[in-house]
């Protein structure tokens, strides 16, 4: 069927390809010469020379930027091509010695961008892609990859769940595109895509890139609109991420060396009572309980308590929790890489090793990783290679935000809490034992430091061996299979020490080990001709299956004999354990063909057609078609003469992609294994839909590519349509039916925005300045969940007509002024006798005719607030003086919200004795009269700690992200000792966060909720995020 | 360039025969879930029918039902003073403080697996044609009905008015879902009436009562027997001010010769294995079970949380009660981490099994009814079935003329303080709780807000709880 299509080019394709067989072996001369940059004048080392029309002669130039190279007679072009640099052709002519010196390239129009199955120069593309180069995000002193590209490209928006390292992080392409079903990209490296779901078992997502050593990368491209995600599919409706990783250059092998070293700390701390204000405000609280004035012995006695019989009353302890949960952390890390080959094979080796602490005690990642990149020419037509990488990381990790051990938890611990026992004998003087103290009012999360061990290792493998063959000079056919390879030890231990927390008083240890094994093998074949004189069509049609298998295996132990054995086969008793597998399939045939006249009218058309293993057979299958079409406007003669335009380019694009990121078998009327006691069972757990289906997305997209005064400012603005339909929701079912969710086809979504990317070379020469700069707009809205109420995090919810996960809780109005009770804004029009029984009211001084009410109940709920940010943006300046160099990044994001889900404890008018935020104590209503945001300080009061917006504040932020200022050695320099390079560079990272969130860090979206695409802005005791700062010396010879 | 047109024909070969592999393999995307079985096969045997009650069983069981809320959520919702919550989870302390907010995931908790189990047993039952063996099937049918009959009287006694508050076949109650739900095309959304839930309760109870056997025991895993069935209808008919039902179902348990109260109050709990005293309790192994009365009422050192403290438990032995002999009032532990009054109830975390019925409760129910009605139930006068249980408490015997329903309440609550009668029996005693009238609003659970948003609106909220 399919097959027969292309026999017929091919046919074709042999008839041309036998004219080029007849060629003689001709003659040959040497040229050499020195490569330098037009700049600096400084040798350029690794400079690709070609020659022009030959299959593939070429060298590179050496560490002092010379290079010799024979040419064939027949040729008589030279091609110097280097990233980052305008390439430049040179006609040989006469001349042995040809000394070139080479632009720096202000223009980013020619630059190759990967499309999937294939590149494109960026100038003919007419999909949105936004590419980000290796050298901006290597040596960035982050964790992974999505921080390093965080703010640096339009429409991609990056959110960290916290400051822990190895966290999850949340990357939204144009928006959420779905409710209930994934809306992360898909992750393509190097030709595998990737299984990004996270094997994290502490309800805290981990970051499944993780293990990737970012400097081996050498562009990130992201796939937004549909024309040019749809070649994949179904996988594509949250866009696509294609990570290529480095090869080598034939010539001369390159070492390149980086060490970095430096320190994190926390971007911002809150403030918290000292002992004597809490002391204050919790006798009031106290004397306020509801039940009676407990101000005397009771709250006294408290305080004898929590004070471990130190004397509180004359301050003898005065303990900063918050400062105990953060450490001094260090950053260490090391990569060498080295590249280089001949005309026949290149290669790209690269080992490295990192090693970060976080700013959060007991928490640190460790990766050590390994890559080669090879790819050999076997004859004219045959090309191998391989990309392999190996890394093993280790995560110490906490628990997640909502456990007693995680370290921010501590700030909950009264001050008037000594850290350590105190002496017997000293008391009522706090003499410090070296015991940490584990009679506090919960958990002191310190004792985990000796006592406790929670230790992540991966194992990951992700590897492809691709073959490439010319069928004819137009006609390629590649195969490529590839292995993405995990395996996952989880250990955790707790002994005795800590079965406060735990419940285990011998000893509580769990091993868990997971294998999740996912390949791939794709083959197409690509097609390129000229039609006839300026009509140039490339057409690729394929096929690719993937297959992906995830086992687990995990024991629980408790009853150890002491605390020095740690392992379950210590413990006496286990008390639970599984085995489980589960597995998905895709099989996709795809195609795609890109038609341009002349390279001014561009057309692109695509079609996939995917099947999935997790729907009935009926829907297995969708069809993904999308088409692009542009049209270079500044080619056509009627702007030829305008100086002033130097690129036009007008595209559009509209496509359908799909998404099937749900469980495995969500069609299948199923029953699970249950356990009673000692007795298995059975229970029903999924009622069947064979009629459901993929989510699908169509994407409508204009938008323009520009160059002014003659590329000096470069620019894309794009406006986007994606409509969401049939989506896989988690739909809520009558609890009576004995089910609560079904996933169903149901309802859809819109996500338009608008993106604008400007880049501009402020000045080139001696001084280079260069200036990117990237705005976006996103504007979510549920259009139609059928009445639905879908709910997520604390308070977020679906609503129709509203942006995904808006905030809906009721309306805090501060503290009644006639008696300190929290007051809610009613939303509604009150009953008679609400308003006779005075439960519904009008506080005149402080919200005019509004009704308010100090039920909570009676108070409705509204949308307070929406996570989503109006835009975000980025603005990095780079600038060069002759060694020096330095690159300067800002981020922002406005508009959202974040709601505190802590707030009911940390900033709950002395509701239970957590130690409170600085306002419930300087603000706190006292006194008849007093017009405040906090209520009377009430214990046990609960006066005021429903989910309201109380809790919500402003989380818009501009963060100068990245800093990086270098120095590099001048040529003259490093040729007396020998070196290619030599830099030393300081980076920093999040140095400065402007923002007026109540939190610790905007950045933020709690842990332990952050799964869903509802739970969104959500805030719970989650670390901030790490300021870094690093000393560098990167070294090439 | 004859060698090279043949190696473009070979790959091109190679090519087309990937290709056609592929797509001829449509069972590549043939994958099957291993931990779980389709719903067609999964009761088609007599084997599985029966592992469906088991599932059930392990339903009831959950932290949501019997072995949690359902126990500890009377204790703080009934509390009149005799507990203080400490803890910082918000839905047990809105259940003590009696301002449970809708959206409480507690109760919703309650309702949602309450449901889930009830779905349990509906597909067991809808089963019981596959099992052609007659004994087999009675069993499986009088257990079945026997959760099913637990669940939906639990489950209208917290979400409905108490039996004598207004009129039963007027107040709204919970539906009932007979069938297992096999799509969700018409789901139940409208609430069946108090009475309407009694009824089932009691024909559900009355059925079990009747099928099942004196004993069924597997793997060492005590499964319900006729007894509970009289255990739970005894505890209908209380509810129901059916004092004579209740006594005779009370002292069907008592002489069936089953069970023996231990010698000690402190031997009744915390067992691995059922006592003699446990008529009905939830099995719990090393492997499997949860126990939230732990998690709540027990000490740290008992891996508890510490979160109910006895504040004003001790303040009831007065009276007819002598504080000081009282093996009832020493049952106490103090919490390693904040030093306060603990009951010792609930401190096997491990593998103690959690009773939900003991023969203790049946002498006490038996002496009501007898003392209500003014009859010797089975013979037996009223002062005898409550010294049965002031014997074994180390207190004095009560002479027939101090009995009164003051004493009654107050005999019932020492001994079976902290297992969950404590609200129901302020309904029943037509008492009040911390200043809330037994028929207050406040003392009924609401109906979950997802309930309310799931149905469209159709579901009926509990006055008192907004619109």
């Amino acid at each position: 069927m399919k097959i027969k299509a292309t026999v017929i080019p091919v046919l074709f394709a042999f008839l041309l390809f036998s004219g080029l067989m007849s060629e003689a072996q001709a003659q040959e001369r040497e040229i050499t010469g020195t490569v330098t940059a037009a700049s600096s004048g400084e040798p350029l080392p690794g400079v690709t020379v070609l020659v022009q029309g030959s299959q593939g002669i070429g060298t590179a130039t050496d560490g002092q930027g010379n290079y010799s190279i024979s040419v064939p007679d027949q040729y008589d072009v030279l091609v110097f091509s280097y990233v980052g640099y305008v390439s430049q052709e040179v006609t040989i002519g006469d001349q042995t010695e040809i000394n070139v010196q080479l632009q720096e390239d202000v223009q980013q129009l020619e630059d190759v961008v990967v499309v999937g199955y294939g590149s494109r120069i960026k100038e003919e593309v007419t999909g949105n892609i936004s590419s980000v180069s290796g050298d901006e995000i290597s040596q960035v002193p982050v964790n992974s990859v999505e921080s390093a590209i965080q703010g640096q490209s339009a429409g991609v928006f990056v959110n960290s769940s916290n400051g822990k390292l190895g966290q999850g992080i949340q990357m939204r392409i144009r928006g959420s595109s779905s409710i209930s079903a994934s809306s992360e990209p898909l992750y393509v490296i190097d030709g595998v895509p990737m299984v990004s779901s996270n094997e994290s078992f502490n309800g805290a997502p981990t970051n499944p890139l993780a293990d990737l050593n970012f400097n081996d990368i050498e562009s990130i491209d992201i796939l937004k609109d549909a024309s040019a995600a749809a070649i994949y599919g179904s996988r594509a409706s949250n866009g696509v991420v294609i990570i290529t990783t480095k090869g080598g250059q034939s010539g001369e092998t390159q070492f390149n060396l980086n060490y970095q070293t430096g320190f994190s700390n926390p971007t911002r701390t809150r403030d918290w009572l000292n002992g004597e204000e809490y002391i204050e405000l919790f006798t009031e609280a106290a004397a306020n309980y509801p039940g009676g004035d407990l101000s005397g012995a009771y709250i006294e006695g408290q305080f004898d308590s929590f004070s471990s019989g130190t004397d509180w009353r004359n301050g003898e302890v005065n303990s900063d929790w918050q400062d105990e949960a953060f450490q001094d952390a260090s950053i260490n890390k090391f990569d060498l890489s080295a590249s280089g080959g001949n005309d026949k094979t290149t290669f790209y080796v690269s080992g490295s090793y990192s090693d970060e602490e976080g700013i959060l005690i007991r928490n640190s990642f460790e990766r050590i990783s390994g890559r080669l990149n090879l790819d050999h020419k076997v004859n004219d037509n045959l090309r191998l290679g391989t990309n392999l990488s190996l890394a093993r990381t280790v995560n110490n990790r906490v628990s997640n935000d909502n456990g007693f051990a995680t370290p921010m938890q501590l700030v909950a611990l009264p001050p008037i809490t000594p850290i350590y026992e105190p002496d017997q004998d000293a008391l009522p003087n706090y003499q410090p034992t070296d015991q940490l103290n584990n009679n506090t009012l919960y958990f002191n999360n310190l004792l985990y430091k000796d006592n406790a061990k929670y230790q992540v290792t991966n194992y990951r493998n992700v590897g492809n061996a691709f073959a490439e063959y010319d069928l004819s000079n137009n006609l390629v056919w590649r195969s490529e299979f590839g292995i993405d390879l995990l395996e996952l030890n989880g250990e955790e231990y707790y002994n005795s020490q800590v079965a406060r927390n735990t419940g285990a008083p011998l000893g509580l240890g769990y091993n868990r080990f997971v294998r999740r094994g996912n390949y791939n093998t794709n083959h197409y074949l690509t097609f390129n001709t000229s039609l006839a004189e300026n009509h140039n069509l490339e057409a690729i049609g394929g096929f690719e299956y993937q297959y992906t298998q995830r086992d687990e295996t995990w024991v629980q132990g408790e009853n150890f004999p002491n605390d020095d054995f740690q392992q379950v086969a210590d413990a006496a008793l286990l008390t639970g354990g599984t085995a489980t597998e589960t597995a998905y399939s895709f099989l996709s045939y795809f195609s795609r063909a890109n038609y341009d006249y002349n390279g001014k009218y561009l057309l692109t058309l695509s079609a996939r057609i995917d099947g999935s293993s997790r729907f009935s057979d009926e829907n297995q299958y969708g069809f993904f078609p999308a088409a692009s079409a542009g049209w270079v406007i500044s080619d056509e003669d009627f702007l030829a003469d305008l100086e002033t335009i130097s690129f036009l380019k007008l595209r559009a694009s509209y496509g359908i992609t799909g998404n099937a990121e749900i469980g495995n078998f969500p069609s299948q009327g199923l029953f699970g294994s249950s356990t009673y006691s000692r007795i298995s069972g059975i229970q029903p757990i999924q009622i069947e839909n064979q009629d459901l289906k993929w989510e699908q997305t169509a994407q409508l997209d204009f938008g323009v590519d520009f160059g002014l005064f003659e590329d000096r400012i470069t620019g894309e603005v794009d406006y986007y349509i994606k409509n969401t339909e049939d989506l896989l929701l988690n739909v809520n079912v009558p609890g009576a039916t004995g089910y609560s969710v079904q996933t169903q086809n149901l309802g859809k979504l819109e996500n338009k925005g608008f993106e604008l990317v400007l880049n501009s070379v402020n000045s080139v020469g001696e001084f280079a300045w260069n200036t990117s700069f990237n705005f976006s707009i996103n504007r979510n809205k549920v259009t139609d969940i059928d009445g639905q109420v879908i709910e997520g995090g604390y308070i977020n919810r679906a609503v129709e007509g509203e942006a995904i996960g808006v905030f809906f809780a009721r309306e805090f109005a501060g503290a009644n002024p006639a008696n300190g009770d929290a007051i809610y804004f009613l939303n509604r029009d009150p009953s008679q006798a609400e308003l006779d029984n005075g439960t519904v009211f009008q506080v005149n001084e402080m919200h005019g005719d509004r009704y308010v009410t100090n039920s909570f109940n009676a108070a409705e709920r509204v949308v307070i607030g929406n996570p989503n940010p109006d835009f975000t943006g980025g603005l990095s300046n780079r600038f060069q003086y002759k060694g020096f160099d330095l690159n300067v990044l800002f981020q922002f994001v406005y508009g959202n919200d974040i709601y505190n889900g802590g707030g009911r404890f940390q900033s709950a008018s002395a509701d239970y004795f957590d130690n409170q935020t600085r306002d419930q104590y300087t603000d706190r209503w006292q006194e008849p009269g007093d017009i405040t945001d906090v209520p009377q300080a009430r214990l046990f009061g609960a006066n005021g700690t429903g989910d309201s917006s109380r809790y919500l504040s402003d989380g818009s932020y501009l963060r100068l992200k990245k800093v990086t200022f270098g120095y590099n050695l001048p040529a003259s320099t490093l040729e007396t000792i020998g070196l290619s390079k030599a830099r030393v560079y300081l980076s920093g990272v999040n140095l400065l966060t402007f923002t007026d969130y109540e939190g610790w860090d905007p950045e933020v979206n709690t842990d332990y909720l952050s799964g869903g695409n509802l739970s969104l802005g959500n805030d719970f005791y989650s670390a901030p995020q790490a300021r870094t700062i690093t000393l560098g010396l990167n070294v090439g010879f | 360039m004859e060698y090279s047109i043949m190696k473009n024909k070979l790959f091109l070969g190679i090519f087309a025969i990937c290709m056609l592999v592929v797509t001829s393999c449509n069972d590549l995307l043939d994958v099957e879930p291993k931990q779980s079985i389709s719903a067609d096969q999964a009761l088609d045997t007599p084997q599985k029918v029966e592992a469906a009650v088991i599932g059930a069983y392990d339903d009831l069981s959950s932290v949501d039902l019997l072995g949690g809320t359902l126990i500890y959520g009377s204790d703080l919702l009934g509390d009149d003073g005799s507990v203080t919550w400490f803890g910082t989870f918000s839905q047990p302390d809105e259940l003590w403080s009696k301002t449970i907010l809708t959206d409480n995931s507690f109760v919703r908790d309650v309702w949602l697996q309450g449901y889930e189990t009830i779905d349990a047993t509906n597909n067991a039952l809808s089963a019981l044609d596959v099992i052609e063996d007659a004994d087999m099937r009675d069993r499986v049918e009088g257990q079945a009905k026997l959760i099913r009959g637990i669940v939906y009287f639990e489950l209208v006694r917290f979400f409905g008015r108490d039996w004598a508050d207004g009129d039963p076949s007027q107040n709204p109650g919970i539906p009932i879902v007979l069938e297992p739900t096999r799509d969700f095309e018409n789901p139940p959304t409208t609430r069946n009436s108090v009475e309407e839930v009694y009824t089932q309760v009691i024909d559900d109870l009355t059925d079990a009562k009747a099928l099942l056997p004196s004993s069924i025991e597997i793997d060492n895993t005590v499964l319900g027997n006729t007894y509970v069935a009289s255990a739970y209808l005894s505890r209908v008919y209380l509810q129901q001010r059916e004092y004579e039902d209740a006594g005779s179902e009370a002292g069907r348990v008592i002489n069936s010769g089953n069970y023996s109260l231990t010698p000690l109050v402190s031997g009744a709990f915390n067992n691995p294995t059922n006592s003699t005293e446990d008529v009905f309790a939830i099995q719990v192994s090393d492997q499997d079970g949860a126990n939230d009365m732990n998690t709540f009422y027990a000490g740290s050192q008992h891996s508890g949380r510490e979160d109910i403290e006895l504040t004003g438990f001790f303040d009831l032995f007065t009276g007819l009660f002598d504080a000081a002999d009282d093996t009832r009032d020493d049952f106490i532990h103090f919490g390693a981490s904040f030093g306060g009054p603990l009951t010792s109830k609930w401190t096997n975390f491990r593998n103690g099994n959690i009773n939900i019925v003991r023969l203790a409760e049946m002498y006490l129910t038996r002496g009501e009814a007898s003392f209500r009605t003014g009859t010797d139930i089975n013979g037996v006068p009223p002062e005898d079935d409550f010294n049965m249980i002031r014997d074994r408490a180390g207190q004095e015997d009560i002479d027939a003329a101090d009995i009164n329903l003051d004493y009654i309440f107050t005999e019932r609550y020492l001994e079976l303080a902290f297992e969950g009668h404590i609200l129901h029996d302020i309904k029943r005693f037509e008492r009040s709780a911390s200043g809330f009238a037994w028929n207050a609003p406040e003392l009924i659970f609401p109906i979950p807000q997802r309930e309310i948003d799931a149905s469209g609106g159709d579901l009926e909220q509990n006055a008192g709880y907004g619109s």
